[in-house]
């Protein structure tokens, strides 16, 4: 029992990172439909900004833990959300009306032009955040003891995804997202500004990713310039699992995957991890072309 | 109140306008007559801004128009309630009607109450989604999104597209109501015989350029007009 809710205690925080990537990707696809290859390596910056703060400035020895790492956050959040909105406006804006394509190579250009720079500026090394960073805390819980740490992130998250949700169906700004993920064209007529919307879109998603990226480094330790490969790959799966497009789904598709992933990894074989990962997607793609909550757009003439 | 000087709109290399004026004055319901693919959207989405001209121009109260973005028109009070509704489907009729207000600032109390009184059956759907409603409900919450900006020009697009008779004459009697109280309104239908009976004006468009305009008792005893378009009465 034990071990499982310890396996179970780490799929829910994976599955919490893989969430919070997965928004990114879901979010401008719902908009552009569009896959924004980058947004891994989106997330990889959001690391290594991470690991700047914290390591080598040194920021939670200067101002303490606490506001160390809510600093870190916000300037991680900020720092990749002006990042994401550059490659909008460097990437895509000027192939808007181009051929679907010729935006899916930009993307795919982008994302080595970003992995690289990332390996000019840090090394090809990888860089670990230090071990003692954080207090490695337990709590115990019903008896079973549980790292404060993975407890922290995995409610940081859950609230990150809860302010999006309360965001896109509560805010003008969300309703205008919502609107031109449904129909471009008539959100137009409706007077809202579509570029600013794709341009909001293209902030919040990288913010969440990069803070995905923060969390990664004090949840794991190392990063590497080329780690935002697997973890984008397997938070598109979620993206796909939940149903893309659908900013519920990635939430539910990406703690789905985690768990699986985790479980899997317990219980099947440590080796198979991750091709469980794309057996589920096979299996959801079979069963469920659509994802498990598909954007519902009933249309009745 | 609004100009069409010469407008040329072309998908790709294909021209689906050849030129093409019109005028529309303040107050006045206009008509816009045409068979598929006379090039009828085609003006709408041009003057909404969500078409580029390849030549022409678009003026409206003496500022040009089609130089601005859609949602700087939608500003200046035009707003379109488009071909086949495009509702959001799943978005509830209140949120529907709330996006109409977009431009608005503030939440539309008094644009909304005006909708719900010119369709009470938007009010007892409120909550519903847009998608699960009928088509001639569909068409209700268009035109009343599209009211929402409380706006001086509005489009109509195919009002009458799939709707039972019924249901026709009573969307064409609130245009009217709409029209009266001062709004104006242009109308592209294929419905002529009821187009024209509603509007003063009416313009016939022929893939892509303007044959014919004229009052509205003039075109419905034109014998062009009887014989392409109001079929033989």
């Amino acid at each position: 029992m034990e071990f499982f809710l310890q396996q179970f205690t780490n799929g829910l925080t994976v599955g919490a990172i893989y969430a919070l990537i997965a928004l990114g990707y879901t979010m401008v696809y719902g908009v552009m439909k569009l896959i924004n290859f980058a947004h891994g390596e989106l997330f990889t910056l959001g690391a290594f900004i991470g690991y700047a703060l914290l390591v080598t400035f040194g920021i939670t020895g200067r101002v303490g833990l606490g506001l160390g790492l809510a600093i870190s956050v916000v300037l991680v959040a900020g720092l990749v959300g002006v990042a994401g909105h550059v490659l909008e406006r460097v990437a895509y804006r000027p192939l808007r009306h181009s051929d679907r394509l010729a935006a899916v190579v930009s993307a795919l250009g982008a994302s080595i032009f970003l992995q690289n720079a990332i390996m000019l500026s840090w090394g090809a090394n990888y860089r670990s955040y230090s071990a003692d960073l954080l207090p490695s805390v337990s709590v115990s819980i019903f008896g079973q003891s549980f790292p404060l740490l993975k407890i922290l992130i995995f409610l940081t998250a859950v609230v990150v995804m809860l302010a999006l949700w309360l965001f896109v169906h509560r805010t003008r700004i969300g309703m205008a997202i919502r609107a031109a993920a449904i129909d471009q064209g008539a959100a137009k007529l409706m007077g809202i500004d579509v570029s600013s919307v794709i341009a909001v879109v293209f902030v919040i998603g990288p913010a969440l990713g990069g803070i995905a990226g923060l969390i990664v480094g004090l949840c794991y330790g190392q990063i590497n310039f080329g780690m935002g490969q697997l973890y984008g790959l397997k938070a598109f799966t979620a993206a796909i699992i939940g149903g893309i497009g659908n900013i519920q789904g990635a939430m539910v598709g990406g703690l789905l995957l985690g768990l699986v992933e985790a479980l899997g990894a317990a219980y099947i074989s440590v080796a198979w991890k991750d091709a469980l990962t794309f057996v589920v997607l096979i299996m959801i793609l079979v069963v469920r072309p659509t994802g498990l909550l598909p954007e519902r757009v009933a249309e009745k003439l | 109140m609004l100009e069409l000087r010469d407008v040329v709109v072309a998908y790709g290399g294909v021209k689906a306008l050849h030129g093409v004026s019109l005028t529309v004055n303040e107050g006045e319901l206009v008509t816009v007559l045409g068979a598929n693919g006379a090039g009828k959207s085609t003006s709408l989405m041009a003057i909404s801004g969500l078409l580029p001209l390849s030549g022409g121009s678009i003026w409206f109260r003496g500022e040009r128009l089609d130089t601005l973005k859609s949602h700087e028109v939608v500003r200046r009070g035009i707003t379109q309630a488009p071909e086949g509704r495009r509702v959001f489907g799943p978005m509830s009729v209140e949120e529907n009607l709330r996006l109409g207000a977009f431009t608005r600032k503030g939440f539309p109390h008094r644009a909304l109450k005006r909708v719900y009184e010119l369709f009470p059956r938007l009010e007892e759907r409120r909550g519903q989604m847009a998608g699960t409603l009928s088509g001639g409900e569909q068409q209700m919450l268009a035109i009343g999104r599209a009211l929402m900006a409380e706006p001086k020009l509005m489009l109509l697009d195919e009002p009458s597209l799939g709707l039972a008779p019924l249901l026709v004459r009573s969307i064409f009697k609130t245009i009217r109501s709409i029209n009266q109280s001062g709004v104006t309104v242009i109308l592209v239908e294929q419905n002529a015989r009821a187009a024209l009976r509603l509007a003063s004006r009416g313009y016939v468009l022929d893939v892509g350029r303007l044959v014919l305009e004229d009052s509205s008792a003039n075109l419905l005893d034109n014998p062009q007009v009887k014989d392409a378009y109001l079929g033989s009465a």
